[in-house]
């Protein structure tokens, strides 16, 4: 595929690439190119950088206005073609000129984000000058933010993989040159990959790879533009779910043999005051109608999916009334390994599974929220990390659904 | 016979766990405090580590920090009468925490868990 190349000071190496994917993002990515410009000068002003913009041809003017923006760091523009869309490209034309540039060090931004300051430039770097080959973010985040994360991500990655990366689909992360030639020389590159599931596939390689992972703590909450968040949601729960019981398939003799989860190393900590994250508005009416509706109509896949007593319980749960709710997690745990192993096997097309999951997602979602309204967020987070041990618990039915055909 | 190193400054706690966990068929091997616990660490090999985080002259938390700097994959169950010290980022590096109980019925599954755990490639 060509690649268009805008390379001013023509740039041929840089020990630290600092990647911007982006489309359509004329309007907000002046800002995280220049907080990481002060970053690089702040914090690594004795190695060679470059900040890269890896876009998907935008047409409002992204590229003039990265260009544009007043940075002492030289800067390249990147882009796919016309009609070629999808952060996996982006993120791949990254690594490529990564590799070109002999780069130590990727960090990577997403555009639109507000709360960047220069230090995460820092705590997403330096790990990787100190042995760790991935960097994940750490975020202070509002309890509600982050439902595909919360009860799916996190808790699946883990069980799986056996590593504990709390942000397995996050926006910012770091990771070494060599990792970078790890995932350029990828067979892996499909149209899931491509498009959106490029982060949970970036995080779950480096899982697999057995290399030092990172978490660094950001100190701040995350704050970017926030797009339709149901339609969002929707979105990144397609991308990242199906990413993930997509990489299952190819990745079975690995994950089979994980049992449990080791924590993962931790950069950052006690670095300042921890800001209050913005509040996060949850329709709960709309989740409960969702998952409602969607038992009744998805009636017929959930008879040929889930396991008898999986869907016995599953009837149980949604014969609860309103006020008194409750998805349990254990349960929910066995309804995403039922549906994993319908994935592998195409007992549907694979949009269709994904859609007939998503009603039960929105009402463990429920379930998540009703649970945890009165709580603050660390009471939020042993909820979180409860449920990922039951995740781990339920393991052997994964094992024992999928291996037995 | 897995052996499982336990740190508390409190006698009785190093005793009960001494009794209930030889009972679970582990050896044990106790110490007091935090000093020389790297060298201890080195010359016993435990296969899991109960750490106590407030005692009189170390801070668990700290003391968790330098195991991993050394055995990054040792497992460590973070052992505590107070479940407030979760707040605090550095306890993310144990891979259990678990709040004191006179039923030490958790704490005996996670040792079990933290024993059976096992990543390909590591």
């Amino acid at each position: 595929m060509q690649v268009i190349e805008d390379n001013p000071q023509e740039t041929t190496q840089a020990d630290i690439v600092v990647g911007i994917p982006s489309y359509n993002e004329a309007d907000r990515i002046a800002f995280p190119t220049q907080r990481a410009d002060e970053g690089l000068r702040q914090f690594f002003a004795d190695r060679s950088a470059v900040i890269l913009n890896c876009d998907n041809n935008s047409p409002d003017g992204t590229r003039e206005a990265f260009l544009g923006a007043p940075t002492q760091t030289p800067k390249i523009y990147l882009s796919t073609p016309d009609n070629i869309r999808g952060k996996g490209y982006n993120i791949r034309n990254l690594i490529r000129k990564a590799v070109d540039l002999s780069a130590k060090a990727v960090i990577v931004l997403d555009a639109d984000l507000k709360s960047i300051t220069p230090r995460w430039i820092r705590n997403l770097g330096e790990p990787i000058f100190e042995d760790s080959h991935y960097v994940a973010p750490l975020y202070v985040r509002h309890k509600y933010e982050g439902p595909v994360t919360n009860n799916i991500a996190y808790p699946l990655t883990r069980a799986l993989y056996g590593r504990r990366i709390r942000q397995p689909i996050g926006g910012e992360f770091g990771f070494s040159g060599e990792m970078a030639r790890k995932f350029a020389e990828t067979e892996e590159w499909d149209e899931a990959v491509l498009n959106f599931g490029i982060d949970v596939w970036m995080s779950t390689t480096a899982m697999r790879s057995g290399v030092e992972m990172t978490q660094s703590f950001m100190g701040g909450p995350r704050i970017h533009e926030i797009k339709d968040t149901a339609a969002g949601t929707a979105q990144i729960f397609r991308n990242v779910v199906g990413t993930i019981f997509q990489l299952m398939r190819g990745h079975e003799t690995f994950w089979r043999e994980v049992k449990w989860s080791k924590p993962t190393a931790i950069f950052g900590f006690g670095l300042g005051e921890i800001e209050v994250p913005p509040p996060v508005k949850v329709d709960a009416d709309a989740l409960w109608n969702e998952f409602d509706v969607g038992v009744r109509s998805q009636a017929d896949m959930y008879t040929a999916i889930l396991k008898p007593e999986c869907h016995e319980k599953l009837l149980e749960v949604a014969g609860l009334p309103r006020e008194a709710f409750e998805f349990p997690t254990v349960l929910w745990a066995q309804v995403i390994y039922d549906f994993a192993w319908a994935y592998k096997n195409q007992v549907f097309p694979h949009e269709d599974l994904l859609t007939g999951l998503m009603p039960l997602f929105y009402g463990k979602t429920l379930s998540f929220v009703l649970e945890t309204e009165a709580m603050n967020t660390h009471q939020v987070e042993e909820i979180i990390e409860e449920q990922c041990l039951q995740f781990e618990k339920t393991k052997p039915y994964l094992l024992e659904r999928w291996f037995s055909g | 016979m897995a052996k499982i190193l336990v740190v508390d400054d409190e006698e009785g706690i190093r005793m009960l766990y001494s009794m209930e966990l030889e009972d679970e068929g582990y050896e044990v091997v106790t110490l007091s405090d935090g000093k020389d616990l790297l060298k201890i660490v080195k010359r016993e090999a435990p296969d899991c580590i109960v750490l106590d985080i407030k005692m009189k002259e170390y801070s668990g938390l700290d003391l968790l920090q330098e195991i991993r700097k050394k055995h990054y994959d040792l497992p460590v169950i973070l052992n505590s009468a107070y479940s407030s010290f979760k707040v605090d980022l550095k306890s993310v590096a144990a891979d259990y925490y678990v709040v004191k109980s006179s039923d030490l019925a958790e704490l005996k599954d996670r040792i079990k868990i933290a024993l059976e755990t096992r990543i390909p490639g590591k």
